[in-house]
């Protein structure tokens, strides 16, 4: 802009002026560019601060912490993540969360992904009826439901074993997963299936060898939401479980403070391992995440 | 003929499995809470039908009325607030200053860690003693408005509401990629006809935003309505009934044995559901679940 301004040169009057405007708009430009950059990192500050917070709390001793909040540690203690481990029982808890959050998300993507197949590909009567109230589920507030679950899994035998959670997961994140399966079916040439039916291919031979494989991204992307809705439930884990040995992760969390009782920067310390395997998830299938809030996924 | 018949088994083969779960987690448990928030149920007496006695006790029941209240002013939080507060953000970053593809991963991030990290985490930053919010009001030299936040009557609420609000990631994302797809030439007309860029955000951006912006009001308040475990860490509802929900009341009466009135707590829970997302869709009423290509 500036460069163009140096062309026009001071050569009359109305140059002059036009000078002047645009000099005026260009301090507009950066004053507005100034509230812009105040506003976007008020919100970078908000969400990253207590995080970075936590963490450097985490290295330091008790005594540090309620010295000063914000000093830095004198020595790194990673006695606490030592400490963390061992007071808490973190790999148990790991352990179940991961086999629990695997399970519930391949169940869920099986049930889901056939259904979608269906949804999204056959022509029978009912379909769309079936699907609309597949997906209402969506937006039912599943905490209403606490004593009918408690009731269910209690029944079927199922309370206190990891089982519980898996089926439970997975049938809580069915509705988004259909609709984000089907959605993604829908996308497939419709020419790829003919030519597979002219070709001999029956109705599974087409699900299991062209519209499965085909459907990767989608499924990728329904299973990042299912896992993290598994990964990070906690009411359900708390209501459906009690022993020590089908806790995940979450509600390990809450016992925390009883465990760590006054070695708080330890505590913090959990918290952070916690913490780390959803970040590292989000990093790795950020663009499923995005891509799967954005395909329209969640104009529920 | 066979073709066709196959093709019926396989259908209803794989709609099969789907419509079972659906039944037993979603359309059984709706009619289960619906029908026993009728009766007196205990787990030891026999039970017994006593109508709407039970809606009448939770009217009656102080916290539960403070729950709802409490419910209402999360939810609108969410809608009224936390939501508008994203689109600006979304409109912002839509004209893509340096950095904002970082910007948005990051401003994304609570979205991914549990919300009870996040609540033992701001647990930590609200903390009488050594809490990170009472260091920096004495940084700044605020002393005298330094106090226990989630333990005093009349912070606890806000305080809730105030860690969450700010987390604008989710939202943002949606309504970010929704003003991607606004066309091009839409502004290239209006700069042409002289508009500059606050007036194509009111006059193309803003409208063009409608129906995206009921959905995530609708979302976010009814994720308003779930709410649990934010409260059931930090607070446990109190000080004084000050932050109960809802959800926190039905498990409360849940785990004592009163299920007729826990279910009909979680009827109310529903209703406050269907109620809000017919009111949004009224008002933003070009919102309806879209499908996908």
């Amino acid at each position: 802009m500036n460069v163009e301004l140096k062309g026009i040169g001071n050569s009359s009057k109305s140059a002059i002026s036009m000078r002047h405007m645009t000099k005026k708009r260009l301090l507009g430009k950066i004053a507005g560019k100034t509230v812009m950059w105040c506003i976007l990192l008020f919100f970078l500050f908000y969400t990253l601060f207590p995080m970075i917070w936590l963490v450097i709390s985490s290295f330091k001793t008790n005594v540090e912490l309620f010295d000063n909040p914000f000093s830095l540690p004198k020595v790194w203690q990673f006695q606490n993540y030592k400490n963390a481990f061992q007071v808490s029982g973190l790999a148990v808890l790991f352990r179940n969360s991961i086999v629990i959050s695997l399970c519930a998300t391949a169940f869920n993507l099986f049930v889901a992904s056939m259904a979608g197949f269906v949804l999204a590909r056959q022509r029978f009567k009912l379909r769309e009826a079936i699907f609309v109230l597949l997906i209402s589920g969506i937006l039912i507030p599943v905490n209403a439901l606490m004593v009918p679950y408690y009731k269910i899994i209690t029944q079927i035998k199922l309370y206190d074993s990891i089982f519980a959670l898996i089926l439970t997961y997975g049938a809580m994140g069915l509705p988004i997963s259909v609709f984000l399966v089907r959605g993604f079916m829908k996308t497939i040439p419709w020419e790829l299936e003919e030519s597979a039916t002219i070709d001999g291919c029956n109705f599974y031979q087409r699900f299991f060898k062209i519209i499965l494989p085909l459907s990767k991204t989608g499924l990728i992307t329904a299973g990042t939401f299912q896992f993290l809705l598994s990964w990070n439930e906690f009411i359900y884990a708390m209501l459906l479980t009690s022993s020590t040995s089908s806790r995940t992760i979450q509600l390990g969390i809450r016992y925390f403070s009883n465990q760590f009782t006054t070695d708080y920067t330890s505590m913090y310390a959990a918290i952070v391992i916690s913490i780390i395997p959803s970040l590292t998830g989000y990093v790795l299938f950020q663009e499923q995440i995005i891509s799967g809030l954005t395909s329209g996924a969640v104009k529920g | 003929m066979n073709k066709a018949m196959k093709n019926n088994l396989g259908i209803i083969l794989f709609l099969t499995p789907a419509l079972v779960i659906f039944f037993v987690f979603f359309v059984y448990p709706v009619f289960f809470v619906a029908s026993t928030s009728l009766v007196r149920w205990d787990g030891i007496t026999d039970i017994t039908f006593v109508g709407v006695n039970n809606y009448i006790s939770l009217f009656k029941d102080g916290t539960f009325i403070k729950s709802v209240t409490n419910n209402l002013k999360w939810s609108m939080s969410g809608g009224f607030i936390h939501v508008p507060m994203a689109m600006f953000v979304a409109l912002l970053l839509s004209s893509k200053p340096k950095g904002w593809k970082i910007l948005r991963t990051i401003y994304f991030f609570p979205n991914i860690i549990s919300i009870i990290a996040l609540s033992m985490m701001w647990m930590a930053m609200y903390n009488n003693e050594y809490g990170a919010v009472n260091a920096l009001l004495r940084a700044v030299g605020l002393e005298h408005l330094q106090r226990n936040w989630l333990g005093d009557l009349h912070t606890a609420f806000p305080a809730l509401i105030a860690y969450w609000i700010f987390y604008i990631g989710y939202f943002m994302v949606i309504i970010l990629a929704e003003i991607s797809t606004i066309p091009e030439s839409y502004y290239e007309a209006a700069s042409i006809d002289g508009a500059n860029r606050i007036q194509q955000t009111i006059y193309i951006t803003l409208p063009m935003l409608k129906g995206i912006m009921g959905t995530c009001i609708t979302l976010s308040m009814v994720s308003g309505l779930k709410q649990f475990e934010q409260v059931f860490i930090m607070t446990n509802g109190g000080p004084a009934n000050r932050t109960t929900l809802l959800a926190l009341y039905l498990y409360k009466q849940m785990i004592n044995y009163r299920y007729g009135l826990a279910n009909a707590a979680g009827v109310m829970l529903l209703t406050f559901g269907v109620i809000v997302i017919f009111t949004i869709k009224k008002i933003f009423s070009t919102n309806k679940i879209e499908q996908v290509g």
